[in-house]
């Protein structure tokens, strides 16, 4: 089975400790993983904001990037990056003549915690993590990719860990993307209901799939004060020894 | 006439030479992700009748007889301290024989026929008596349609409704009572039929529950048989 | 005490040339004062919470509800394919009956057809029971303005309306027209209507409400109701009240009149069964609403009480426009306000911060629709698109795809801020070509040293300064992964 890397824009450039980790694990576990040239971005910001035609551009480089080979695999550490190319290209390339292209992609491309679970099976990965966590589920892996319990799943595995439940976990961080900047006061107000959850759980971690949510809480977490530990699902997962990630 | 029809022309030309067509049924999944019970078969449903009233804030009761009916109504009248009970004016009501009684017990009874000024008469009335087409046991709904003599202010004016109705009138689902009134079997489509699910009800100030604005406050059902 | 009727005015100019974060001012400053008033915040947490458990409990209990939404789905689907043709049919159902129909292309159309009513019938008193369209086109003030000689008292019926008619207010949320007032607040406004200092007590402001409005339900000369639906089959109208206000505005008055969008046709009667199932377990997680009221033409032969005449008014105002276009879906709301209460966005916010009659996920859609998009340009944006809206849909309207495709339409009438066109244009280029994500994100990380203070970036003026003012910016890392994969993993 061989495996391509999609890391998205944003843990290349600012989170890319959560891309090591997740390599690290894969590669634990055998798998044959391939870094292809050029990878950039997605594309999801453009298309979010409305640009759909500067989405399309860059979507097409993906796919020319991502079809080089036939990989059995795509594997992403991000679920709303996996959402852009799994259900979205399809819709932006829609009765247009990379129609083909894009849903035969977007077949192959697996959000990370649900490669481990449902491709190879695997749930105790013999991480070894001390403290308190509650797992915040991106809206985009929650409901168009359906991965929910899977994370949760590899998190009870980790030794040491206490995943514990918290309120309104269903509810949005408030990142969405350029709503993080065009609409801040709102953005902040929800991002300050998950953390007003997040502390009367009484975790001393928060965990997620999505950097980008993490990237919002994390920023809002720091400015107000609060000591809570934020950390990416594969950062945990690559626990051991003592050592985080 | 020329107005209606440039309307729906221009409505005509949308849809003709729309070129979207929405594709996929609901593609986006569906909460609560629970797996759906089965459909279950109301067993009992004169029992589910009364427990779903209940659960609404109603209240029900099962008697055999018409002279068993007739006394509870009689009792009714008299706890509410009615001055004056209004009633349909339909056979099942007449044969019930609440009149006389009514009548001895020194409360007035006005019959939903002939009325000069209904507003007057429903306005002032302590109690609205009726019977019922149907209820539907998944519910605890009551099925009220209009027609002479069944006047539906009878059960919206008066804060106090009873209700008295033959048990085999008791349906299960409300998928059921709608089909009721579809088709060849209904015959025509009375003018109104309401399903009254309970006392009136509003949560408007701050969420609270408040009973009786503006409909009934107190619900009675009484099946028979 | 809060928030005043939105004016269009105010927010007409909402959108800043300069910085690639264009605040979109008009929803994100109503929603800031909205965020600042914690008991509103609690207020909209509290009600949306216990509908949104209250829904879960009983579509979780129906065994068919994935089921109903997919057939709701498609007759919706099938009526607007054929729109003319359901119309035309609802029309000759209800003159069968004896009811008249007027079809009203906006508005000022049905504010004409009922003001001349209400002249020739030397109407004083007018009930109205809950009807969005009617607020849509602002009926009541318009009856009262452009038919001011006939002194027209025109009252709201449903609690909730009542009182904020009385404030001077708007309803914020389609179900509980007065979620963001409180009790006192309440006590204030009656007490100013009863002459009388009343106590912020619920059942007894309750009880005064009751004997107000039933004077006026029993005088009243012409009652005006909305409909949830129209039976094309049968030309049957439903309104659906927990109150029975619904019912005593179809049935008291003399006159019966209904103003229905267009768009809330159904072919047949037994269609009727899948949506009375959905709507009321939607909206508050009710089985059924207290009052679901079928009403079919005037009085029948022989009945004392129901209207002696009926008008159906079939209102446009916009909806055709969108007919066989991507946002169609948009047309098969049935107004339950589910998408309201799951909302994250709502939840901060309440629903004046929209400034539109239609609040929540689906006011963010359809008023950009029906009012155009300058007039509503800040609300495709009001969405951080999470999909909890599409997923709690009972009809499956995909919600925050037809935002994105809003914000599309937007970007392609040439709507978006100068700074946004470029600021992507420049997106494009850059992520197209990796040489180019290579140089400029170099560059990035060297300019960024002088503007990092303990770890991340500093607070600025400009573009991020909406992040940067509530949360700490994490800087770009020394060495990307592109480059730790090079060296080795």
């Amino acid at each position: 089975m061989r495996v391509a890397l999609f890391v998205p824009c944003y843990v290349d450039l600012i989170n890319p400790e959560v891309g090591v980790s997740m390599v690290r694990v894969l590669r634990k576990l055998g798998v044959d993983l391939i870094y292809p040239e050029g990878e950039t971005c997605c594309g999801q910001p453009a298309f979010n904001s409305g640009f759909f035609d500067e989405a399309r551009t860059v979507a097409r480089h993906f796919m020319d990037v991502f079809e080089k080979e036939n990989w059995d695999y795509i594997v992403c550490p991000s679920g709303s990056c996996a959402t852009m190319v799994s259900h979205y290209y399809p819709f932006i390339f829609k009765e247009m003549p990379e129609t083909h292209r894009s849903e035969s992609l977007g077949h192959r491309v697996r959000e990370f915690s649900d490669f481990l679970v449902n491709v190879l099976g695997v749930k105790d990965l013999g991480a070894h993590y001390e403290g308190s966590a509650v797992f915040h589920c991106g809206c985009h892996q929650r409901r168009e990719l359906g991965v929910l319990e899977e994370p949760r799943e590899l998190l009870r595995s980790v030794a040491g860990l206490e995943l514990l439940d918290w309120e309104n976990e269903e509810l949005c961080c408030g990142f969405g993307g350029t709503f993080a900047v065009k609409m801040p006061d709102v953005s902040t107000a929800m991002a300050d209901e998950k953390i007003q959850a997040l502390l009367k759980s009484g975790a001393d971690t928060l965990v997620s799939g999505d950097s980008s949510c993490l990237m919002h809480l994390s920023g809002r977490l720091k400015r107000e004060g609060h000591g809570a530990r934020v950390l990416h699902l594969a950062q945990i997962l690559d626990s051991g020894d003592g050592k985080v990630g | 006439m020329a107005d209606r029809t440039e309307f729906l022309e221009a409505i005509r030309h949308r849809t003709r030479t729309g070129k979207y067509k929405p594709t996929h049924a609901p593609d986006i999944a569906w909460t609560p992700k629970v797996e759906p019970p089965e459909r279950e078969r109301i067993e009992d449903p004169p029992a589910r009748f009364l427990q779903e009233l209940e659960a609404l804030g109603g209240h029900g009761l099962r008697v055999e007889s018409t002279r068993e009916a007739r006394e509870y109504v009689i009792s009714l009248a008299k706890e509410w301290d009615a001055k004056l009970l209004v009633r349909w004016d339909v056979e099942e009501l007449e044969t019930l024989g609440v009149d006389e009684l009514l009548g001895a017990a020194g409360i007035e009874v006005a019959v939903w026929r002939d009325l000069k000024d209904f507003r007057e008469v429903a306005g002032r009335a302590d109690v609205g008596l009726s019977t019922a087409d149907w209820a539907i046991a998944e519910t605890g709904s009551l099925v009220l349609a209009s027609g002479p003599g069944r006047g539906r202010t009878v059960t919206l004016l008066p804060p106090v409704h009873v209700a008295v109705v033959p048990v085999d009138r008791v349906l299960r689902t409300v998928p059921e009572a709608i089909e009721k009134y579809v088709g060849d079997e209904a015959g025509r489509l009375p003018s109104n039929v309401c399903f009254h699910t309970g006392p009136s009800r509003s949560g408007d100030i701050e969420m609270s529950l408040a009973i009786g604005v503006h409909g009934p406050g107190d619900v009675y059902v009484v099946l028979v048989g | 005490m809060h928030t005043k009727r939105p004016s269009r005015e105010r927010d007409a100019d909402d959108r800043r040339e300069e910085g690639i974060a264009s605040k979109v001012e008009g929803f994100n400053e109503r929603g800031r004062r909205a965020v600042a008033d914690r008991d509103l915040h609690d207020a909209v947490a509290l009600a949306t919470e216990k509908f949104v458990t209250g829904r879960n409990a009983v579509l979780g209990a129906l065994p068919d509800a994935p089921e109903l939404r997919e057939r709701a789905y498609h007759v919706k689907q099938e009526t607007m394919a054929n729109l003319d043709r359901y119309l035309e049919q609802m029309a000759s159902a209800v003159e069968a009956r004896g009811g008249n129909v007027f079809f009203a292309e906006d508005g000022e159309a049905v504010v004409r057809y009922i003001g001349d009513l209400a002249r020739l019938r030397g109407t004083k008193v007018i009930t109205k029971s809950k009807s969005m369209a009617t607020e849509e086109i602002e009926l009541n003030r318009r009856l009262e303005e452009e038919y001011a000689g006939l002194n027209l008292e025109i009252v709201e019926t449903d609690l909730g309306e009542w009182i904020a008619q009385l404030a001077g207010d708007t309803p914020s949320h389609i179900i509980g027209p007065i979620l963001h007032m409180n009790r006192h607040q309440v006590a204030d406004i009656l007490s100013g209507v009863a002459g009388e200092k009343l106590p912020p007590n619920v059942e007894q402001l309750t009880r005064f409400a009751r004997g107000r409005l039933r004077e006026k339900f029993l005088t009243a000369d012409i009652g005006i109701s909305g409909a949830n639906f129209g039976v094309a089959e049968t030309g049957t109208i439903v309104t659906v009240t927990n109150e029975g206000n619904g019912r005593l505005v179809t049935s008291v008055p003399p006159v019966h009149v209904v103003v229905m969008g267009i768009e809330k046709l159904i072919p047949k009667f037994s269609d009727l069964s899948v949506f009375v199932q959905l709507l009321a377990r939607s909206a508050t997680g009710q089985k059924l609403s207290v009052y679901t009221n079928f009403v079919t033409g005037p009085r029948g032969e022989g009945e004392l009480d129901g209207a002696e005449e009926m008008h159906l008014i079939l209102l446009d105002n916009g909806r055709s426009d969108l007919l066989g276009t991507p946002f169609e879906e948009a047309l098969y709301c049935i107004r339950c306000g589910a998408c309201l209460n799951v909302c994250p966005v709502y939840r901060q916010t309440g629903g004046h911060a929209y400034g539109s009659t239609y609040s929540g996920p689906i006011g963010a859609v359809i008023t950009p629709l029906l009012k155009g998009d300058e007039e509503a340009k800040d609300l495709p944006h009001a969405s951080s698109l999470c999909g909890a809206c599409s997923e709690a849909c009972p009809v499956g309207i995909p919600l925050h795809d037809l935002l994105l495709k809003l914000r599309n339409r937007q970007v392609d009438r040439g709507l978006a801020s100068k700074a946004e066109q470029i600021a992507f244009k420049g997106f494009e280029k850059t992520m197209k070509s990796p040489a180019l994500y290579n140089i400029s994100t170099k560059a990035g990380r060297t300019a960024q040293k002088p503007l990092l203070r303990n770890g991340a970036v500093r607070p600025l003026p400009g573009p991020l300064s909406g992040w940067t003012g509530s949360r700490d910016l994490p800087p770009l890392a020394e060495k990307p992964f592109r480059q730790l994969w090079k060296e080795g993993i």
